[in-house]
């Protein structure tokens, strides 16, 4: 550990790390655009100027002055020093963000930025979570000096989801770097020299691109981009950043767990955006994931139970779907049934699912259902993984957690469920398409219970379908592919009379004499740490937002 | 994508003799890419320009992106996206070659080839409807002491005056 | 008058001193076989050191020094040659390179026995196809005749030398950008530090030389270090007790151009005067010289106030300006001041990489209000501001006073000074052509503030006559605050 001295505190920092960092972990703001914190460091928006303090050349020794030229806090680093090189004897580095010249010196870099950057906050979709703007107010001055002509530079469409407003850029080339560093795909660079700089993706001198920016990691681009240049056209115009909720959740797109933050407003999700996970996906999200929460605002999402009556499903009431399966389930043996939890669903869901299958169905023969297997995409710093479930190992590991329990998947399963004759099957799987075997599978089942949140070929199958929540309308638990368990949250209401998954379950099983009666999925989460083997420290509250890796 | 990917269909190669050149260039050095400018160099000579063809073959050989190609090729001003005329004429416009009646020259090579100068992204407008002839203006020429002077092609020429000009232009 | 001492360029103008045999003829190549003969590489380094060489590129560091930095321990380690001669006034490498290419070759191969190294590029200009072509064939002759290749002249010593053309870039010259321009990139020079040499071409540890500095090596191996220090003043460095040798030794080809009879090369011992060198040319183009631009364009300005400052690297930086690459560009009384910052702004915006924020936008502003102003629409508006001079204990600083100035003359001074800070040499760009672009500006608007006032007060380009342009001395902040600095033999 290094110990210095930053404005007037006194601490501690980790050897190595840099200015911009060790101000940022003890409340002090230094701003930067070039720099972040998963890309290399070109320092080039002389934003994060510093003063350094050293002894000046010809000095008595124990002399410290500010060394003579600023220095820029992203590629400043410190380290312990020998204690004949300390300051003070304690210092190993001496620091200022707050000088009247590092304060001046961000005044002229925000003056400099702003001269070709358009007034156009009013329609920009940044506004109100644009650095550019953040420090302006912060560090800048009220008003520019300059009155010549601005760059024009035009409006360019990079790829499928991104669009370049190339006025507002501030050639800072995080996006650049990105492109370079974490995809490695380098569709993106400059063009043209000094102040004609723009970022483009390769085009003939017509203007014909050549290769768009349509990797799966591009979204990230408009992430990490400090001001309103690069922009998602997905997110184009929808809201104001402050008027959306947030709410830290886990990408469901696969089994790599990406950390995310969900942005939501009262009639559905807007925008899901990466949150830093050190070990698991860093600053960083795929475009799969990212674009899709979709499904969660569509229109056709199940809100009402549905029952076949003469081949025909209708809708109907909560207590008539119940009844209807419970009056079935009467009249069919353990040995008849199949309970088939789902990938899709929280730990919590296959919780309560297998306690209802073991424990008041006495059945052991559970499933275990999820999105078909996709494409494994490796990149350079990051990894989308073939099994595109983010609970896999999770609902893997708790279905098969009470004594007993087998869980089938494949081949073994469809199987099994081809000479069921009651199964119930818990999907929430969006936009499943059915294999011929599974179809046949399902066909042949003589009461098949279906719990899903959009109409399927599955649902068409199903006698009873109940319609249950995503993971944007519960909370709940996922543990990926490495054996992170985290956490996900509620944000927008289940629509019409959906209800969350492992309530559904519960609701039957009290139906059928269960005394099983949880009040909220944490309260889960304490069970399945005292039932599950490995998930002893998996309660919400030890999961907090950094998850719980298990043993 | 509103636009469509361009297709390359007639890609460029480098023939024998520069392709040679090209395997000892890259020969020089411990990375590829190190070779980037004498080989676009060659490509431009042999291409007259570097075309979206070219930067692919370029950023094949070189084992690069296109882009990175493309970012060289629009950072130095000696590479043409467009086609240039048979003969580039650069002229020298500054400090010491306007301390000798630079300007002359380039009015004088303005009204007698009855083109505008061209800029760095629009070489048309300063080229001949012939293509005979492409004039723009560039930074010191390192030849302040024999000012004005400009380069024709790869040649230079010195201490001009406008009828010097027009010897020139007539034994080209 | 100052006569010249042509050692680079004696043989300059022999005809056919670019091919082998002639050059061969002249002591070719011998100096180099004298260096391994007679030194360890060490010895070689330790001549360089003490014979006071500094880099003729710019910067004026001293080569033993920069050498002593590079790590022995790592290989490969690079010479990159830096032939890509761009600062407007500057011309004395292209008569290296077509005239005298083995004078180069000799210099590289001494450089590389020095520092152990085996690959050398030499990064010329790509406007300089002459040059190359020259560079090349002497190349290929010195590999025909062993002095370049696999264990030359059975020393056990291999060197490879090639050639590398720019594209037209001036920032490629600044070292850093010159080696990513040579690792195939755009010219966008690094931070530093490390500096190129511990972490340089490559990643490997480079030493960057311009062709006037490796010229100089086989003179100083031939003739030795005493022989050298004699050329040029050797100064004390007053700070230091005692005063610490600050040498300006050897011979600098100065390029002279602009208002002289006689522009051109002219190889002189350092530490002539500014007047001196004017005669040398042939004298003054006209009645008066207005003013001298002493080291290349980005050179802080001189008035004819200031012709006595000696033309070496101290003399120059004390006086508040930099000898740079010795290009010196001489303007006589009827040269318009504002017009030449006009040419030398559109040079600089033309040339920045844009690589980081003050210099890529700061630059065409600049270049824009001086452009404003040039064409009369400078605005007629005046601020109050404090004023500086001589103030209290005489010297330079807030006088406590106030001043009225134009805006956009404020506007300009600032606008450059937030680039780089020409009053404190401080920067906030990456590189140092922040302070190329706001030394010109901040100069010549100081110092020749009442022709850039009668050109806003009468709405047009407005010459004025050498004494009325020019702001008197006692006004003048780099005459009042330069310092003239002792020889050695001074002090005693």
């Amino acid at each position: 550990m290094a110990f210095i001295k930053l404005n007037d505190l006194e601490i501690e920092v980790e050897d190595g790390t840099n200015i911009v960092e060790a101000a940022r972990q003890n409340g002090i703001e230094v701003p930067h655009y070039c720099y972040h914190p998963g890309l290399t460091r070109p320092a080039n928006c002389r934003m994060c100027l510093i003063e350094t303090y050293g002894t000046p050349p010809g000095a008595p020794p124990g002399t410290i002055a500010p060394d003579r030229q600023l220095a820029t806090g992203c590629t400043t680093t410190v380290r312990t020093a020998p204690p004949e090189r300390k300051y003070e004897e304690k210092f190993d580095a001496i620091i200022r963000t707050d000088s009247p010249r590092v304060v001046k010196a961000r005044e002229d870099i925000l003056e400099f930025l702003l001269v070709h950057h358009p007034l156009d906050c009013p329609v920009c979709d940044q506004a109100g979570e644009c650095d550019l703007q953040d420090f302006s107010h912060r560090h800048g001055r009220d008003k520019s000096r300059y009155v010549e002509v601005k760059n024009v530079p035009p409006k360019k469409d990079l790829g499928p989801d991104v669009l370049l407003y190339s006025t507002r850029c501030i050639v800072c080339t995080r996006c650049v770097r990105f492109c370079q560093e974490v995809s490695g795909t380098g569709e993106l660079g400059l063009i043209n020299r000094g102040s004609h700089d723009e970022i483009d993706i390769p085009r003939s001198h017509e203007g014909n691109p050549i290769q768009v920016l349509d990797n799966k990691l591009a979204g990230n681009v408009v992430d990490i981009c400090p001001v309103g240049a690069l922009i998602s056209k997905d997110f184009l115009f929808k809201s104001r950043p402050w008027f959306m909720d947030k709410e830290d959740s886990i990408c469901t797109g696969c089994s790599v767990g990406c950390n995310i933050t969900v942005e939501y407003k009262e009639d559905g999700v807007y925008r899901v955006k990466p949150r830093f996970h050190e070990d698991i996906n860093q600053h960083w999200m795929c475009d799969d994931g990212r674009l899709g929460y979709h499904y969660v605002n569509r229109d056709d999402r199940l809100q009402l139970p549905l029952k076949k009556v003469d081949d025909e499903q209708t809708t109907t009431q909560w207590a008539d779907a119940i009844n209807t399966i419970k009056e079935k389930l009467g009249e069919v043996e353990a040995e008849d049934i199949v309970v088939i939890g789902s990938a899709q669903g929280t730990n919590e869901d296959n919780y309560v699912l297998q306690q209802f299958a073991h424990d008041v169905l006495n059945t052991t023969q559970l499933g275990l259902f999820g999105q078909l297997p996709g494409e494994e995409h490796k990149y350079p710093q990051f990894t989308i993984e073939s099994d595109k479930n983010p609970n896999t190992a999770g609902a893997r590991t708790i279905l098969g957690s009470a004594n007993g329990n087998v869980v089938l998947e494949g081949e073994d399963l469809w199987q099994k469920v081809a000479s069921a004759k009651v199964v119930y099957l818990v999907s929430g799987v969006p936009d499943r398409k059915l294999q011929d075997e599974e179809k046949a599978a399902l066909e042949n089942v003589e009461f098949l219970i279906v719990q899903d949140v959009l109409p399927s070929e599955i649902t068409e199958l199903a006698d009873v379908v109940l319609p249950g929540t995503t993971f944007a309308e519960k909370d709940g638990t996922f543990t990926n592919s490495t054996g992170w368990v985290q956490r996900i949250r509620k944000t927008v209401d289940p629509p019409g009379e959906a209800q969350v998954d492992w309530q559904i379950t519960q609701q039957l099983a009290k139906q059928l004499g269960s005394e099983i009666n949880y009040s909220f999925a944490g309260e889960i989460s304490i069970a399945i740490s005292e039932n599950v083997q490995g998930y002893e420290e998996a309660t919400h509250q030890n999961i907090g937002d950094a998850g719980v890796k298990l043993a | 994508m509103s636009d469509e990917i361009i297709q390359l269909e007639t890609p460029f190669q480098f023939n024998e003799e520069n392709m040679k050149k090209v395997d000892e260039l890259i020969g020089r050095y411990p990375i590829k890419e190190a070779a980037m400018l004498p080989t676009l160099h060659l490509a431009q000579k042999q291409a007259g320009y570097i075309s979206p063809a070219v930067m692919k073959h370029v950023a094949d050989l070189l084992e690069v992106t296109v882009m990175k190609v493309k970012d060289v090729v629009t950072f130095y001003p000696m590479f043409f996206e467009e086609p240039v005329g048979e003969y580039v004429i650069r002229v020298c416009q500054t400090l010491p070659c306007a301390l000798r009646d630079c300007k002359v020259v380039l009015d004088h090579l303005k009204e007698k080839l009855g083109i505008d100068v061209a800029s760095e992204t629009n070489l048309a407008k300063g080229t001949t409807e012939d293509g005979k002839y492409t004039l723009m203006k560039v930074e010191c020429l390192a030849s302040c002491d024999v000012a004005p002077v400009i380069m024709i092609n790869d040649d230079l020429h010195k201490n001009l005056t406008p009828e010097k000009v027009d010897e020139i232009l007539n034994n080209l | 008058m100052v006569q010249q001492k042509r050692i680079l360029y004696e043989h300059l103008d022999v005809p056919n001193i670019n091919t082998f045999d002639v050059y061969r003829q002249h002591d070719g190549y011998k100096r180099f076989e004298k260096a391994i003969a007679e030194y360890q590489p060490d010895d070689v380094s330790k001549m360089v050191m003490d014979s006071g060489l500094k880099g003729r590129g710019g910067a004026g560091f001293s080569t033993g020094l920069k050498w002593s930095f590079v790590p022995k321990d790592i290989e490969p380690r690079y010479l990159c040659c830096n032939a890509d001669e761009s600062e407007p006034g500057t011309f004395s490498n292209r008569y290296v390179l077509e005239k005298n290419p083995h004078l180069l070759i000799e210099g590289i191969l001494i450089c590389c026995y020095a520092m152990g190294i085996e690959t050398t590029y030499v990064y010329i200009r790509g406007e300089f196809t002459l040059g190359k072509k020259m560079l090349d064939a002497a190349l290929e002759e010195a590999y025909e005749q062993g002095y370049l290749g696999e264990n030359i002249k059975d020393s056990g010593i291999n060197v490879n030398i090639y050639s590398h053309p720019g594209a037209g870039a001036y920032i490629c010259g600044e070292e850093t950008g010159l080696i990513e321009s040579l690792e195939g990139k755009r010219g966008q020079p690094r931070n530093k530090p490390p500096f190129p040499a511990v972490e340089g071409v490559f990643m490997k540890p480079t030493v960057v030389q311009n062709v006037e500095t490796l010229c100089n090596l086989p003179f100083i191996v031939d003739k030795g270090v005493e022989w050298y220090t004699e050329m040029g003043p050797i100064y004390g460095d007053a700070r230091f007790d005692p005063p610490k040798p600050d040498p300006n030794t050897g011979t600098k080809l100065y390029c002279i151009s602009g208002d002289v009879n006689e522009p051109g090369v002219y190889e002189l011992e350092l530490g002539l005067t500014c007047s001196e060198l004017i005669e040398v040319a042939g004298g003054l183009r006209g009645e008066e010289v207005k003013a001298v631009i002493p080291g290349g364009s980005s050179a802080p300005i001189l008035t004819h106030y200031e012709l006595d400052t000696r033309l070496d690297f101290t003399s120059l930086t004390l006086a508040k300006s930099m000898l740079g690459s010795g290009g010196i560009i001489v303007m006589n009384e009827t040269r318009n001041i504002v017009d030449c910052l006009l040419n030398i702004m559109k040079f600089y915006a033309h040339e920045s990489c844009g690589q980081c924020t003050p210099c890529r936008w700061g630059t065409p502003w600049v270049r824009d209000i001086v452009q404003r102003i040039a064409d009369g629409e400078g605005r007629q508006e005046k601020i109050t501001r404090p004023k500086f001079g001589i103030a209290e204990g005489g010297r330079w600083g807030d006088t406590g006073e106030t001043e009225e100035i134009y805006e956009d003359l404020d506007l300009l001074e600032s606008v450059a000074n937030n680039i780089a800070n020409v009053d404190t040499m401080t920067w906030n760009t990456i590189c140092v052509f922040g302070i190329a672009v706001s030394w010109p500006a901040v100069s010549y608007m100081r110092k020749f503030r009442p022709e850039f006032e009668a050109t806003i007060r009468e709405g047009k380009l407005t010459t004025l006559s050498v004494e009325e342009a020019t702001v008197p001395p006692e006004e003048n902040y780099a005459f009042q605050q330069r310092i003239i600095p002792k020889e050695m033999s001074e002090l005693g």
